[in-house]
Order: structure tokens, then C-alpha cells, then sequence
């Protein structure tokens, strides 16, 4: 390699490494993924199979509440493990977790994401869950590709791929909880695969 | 000939070009995070950003974080336009 390409590898290197997160691990999308799958079963049995008859009015409420917290917790378990191999990775790498870069592709992750989940529960607050697997798929997807300038290119796809599964939730209103797994899980394992595969 | 002539020698070290890469797609960067950026010393660092300050590629504003000197350097419009033509340079060299 003569010294002007690899000067060119040099400035191609630096400018992507001081101005994109890069420490974002693939396996751990892969997790991600099996959690939301395990979430989404978890929230089929409590809709489909079991009946909570004996609390007549409350059993809406009751199962909304459950449904809830079964999302909530596997948010707090995904997020839990991205940033826990993020650290690692960037640790591996030598660099660190909470950079610039990394609150900046932060920042802009949870601007429409936090808009996206405010609107969610307020959807909740007015007892209408039908909506919910739509629009947290659509505004998961859009905070994917805002954030995706300041991190790794696949999430732009993998955001658009997000708002099309929201769309067609909407459309199929119905099977919410078909289009979460394939949205929120289906789709991270197959992305977390070729990441991890690519980004080695 | 006269394309090796247009690479700027002030970029012939590649921290040098290292920094300007950096500071040219960022607002400004920080002492330290270039440091870990390039895997530098504080001298050796220090010393490449005199050499670019020098001939006025880049300009530094020192401030304080709490009792922490902290110094956070920008490109300036020379520096830019001396980076974009040795990158042209550079492009042509390759392309030949």
C-alpha cells in the first residue's frame, strides 16, 4: 500500500471514529431481539390464555397493567443489555462509553423515541391499546434513522424497516402483538447478525 | 511533479492529518479527546497542535471545568481550505 492510501485510510478512520458512535454490539442486538420474543409470548398468554374472569370489571385493567409492565421490563432488560456490551466493546477497543459522540447519537435516539413514548401512554390513559404496537413500532423506527447519522449505517435501515412493520401493524390492526415480535424482535436478531457478522 | 508539489507539508505527519480529519467534521474537539482518538502522548499531541496553530490551521479557546484547564481546538477557514486541497491532491495522486 503506497503512503497516500493509507494517509486516505488515516483521515477516512479518524473522521468516522470522532464523529459516530461505533461501539454498538451486534450479539447484543441479537438479545435484544430474544427478549422482545419471549415479552411478546408472555403477552399472547396473558391475552389469549388466561381469562382473570374472577375480577369481572378490573379485567381489562388487570391485564392492561400486566401488559405493561411485562414492556417495561423487557425495555429495561434490552436497553440493560445494549449498554452493558456497548461498555465491554468499548472498553475492548479502548475507547469510551460516554463520549461526545456517544450522547450525541443518544440525544438524538430519544428525542422521538421519548415523544413516541409519552404519546403511547397517553393513548393507554385514554384505555385505547389498539394503537399502541403501531405507533411505538413507527417511532422506534424514526428515532432509529435520526439517530443513525451519528452511528453505524445499518440502523437507518433497520429504522425504516421498523416504520414499515408500524404501518402495516396499522393496517392489520387486529395482530398488534404479530407485527411487535416480528418489529421488535425478528427484525433485531437479523439485523444484530449481520452487524455482528460485519463489525467484527 | 507538480501534483507531489500540491500536497501540503504540514500534513506530511499523520497525526497531523489525524487532527484535521477529526476537526473537520466536528464543531471543535478537546485535548483529551483527541488524545484518545489517536492514541497519543500529551506532549507529542501538544506538539503537532502548536505546529498546526502555528501556521494558523486551527485555533484554540482554553476554558475552565471547574479547576480544570480544558483547551478545545476548531479549524479555522484556512485550515479547511488547506485540508480539501491536500485531500484533492491526494485524489489525484491515487487516481494516477
Amino acid at each position: 500500500m503506497t503512503k497516500q492510501t493509507e494517509d486516505i485510510k488515516v483521515i477516512r478512520e479518524m473522521m468516522e471514529k470522532s464523529s459516530k458512535f461505533q461501539s454498538i454490539s451486534g450479539l447484543s442486538l441479537v438479545w435484544a431481539g430474544l427478549f422482545a420474543v419471549a415479552g411478546a409470548a408472555f403477552a399472547y398468554y396473558i391475552l389469549h390464555c388466561c381469562s382473570f374472569i374472577e375480577y369481572g370489571k378490573y379485567t381489562f385493567y388487570i391485564k392492561m397493567w400486566i401488559l405493561l409492565a411485562d414492556a417495561l421490563a423487557i425495555l429495561a432488560l434490552a436497553v440493560g443489555i445494549i449498554t452493558f456490551c456497548s461498555w465491554w466493546k468499548a472498553k475492548r477497543n479502548r475507547a469510551t462509553l460516554f463520549s461526545k459522540v456517544t450522547l450525541r447519537a443518544a440525544y438524538n435516539l430519544l428525542i422521538p423515541l421519548a415523544a413516541g413514548g409519552a404519546f403511547s401512554l397517553v393513548l393507554l390513559y385514554h384505555s385505547e391499546v389498539t394503537w399502541i404496537a403501531s405507533i411505538t413500532l413507527i417511532f422506534y423506527g424514526l428515532a432509529l434513522i435520526n439517530a443513525s447519522k451519528y452511528t453505524v449505517g445499518e440502523l437507518h435501515i433497520l429504522g425504516i424497516c421498523e416504520v414499515i412493520i408500524g404501518l402495516l401493524a396499522a393496517i392489520f390492526l387486529y395482530h398488534g402483538i404479530v407485527f411487535w415480535t416480528i418489529g421488535f424482535g425478528a427484525l433485531h436478531i437479523v439485523f444484530g447478525i449481520i452487524m455482528q457478522i460485519k463489525y467484527r | 511533479m507538480s501534483i507531489i508539489d500540491n500536497l501540503n507539508k504540514t500534513f506530511d505527519s499523520r497525526i497531523r492529518l489525524g487532527i484535521m480529519s477529526i476537526l473537520s467534521v466536528n464543531d471543535n474537539a478537546d485535548f483529551n479527546t483527541m488524545k484518545e482518538l489517536l492514541g497519543l502522548t500529551d506532549g507529542n499531541l501538544a506538539s503537532h497542535l502548536r505546529t498546526l496553530e502555528n501556521v494558523g490551521y486551527l485555533a484554540a479557546t482554553k476554558q475552565f471545568i471547574g479547576r480544570k484547564p480544558n483547551t478545545k481546538y476548531a479549524i479555522t477557514e484556512l485550515g479547511k481550505t488547506a485540508f480539501k486541497e491536500h485531500l484533492n491532491a491526494l485524489e489525484k495522486l491515487i487516481e494516477n
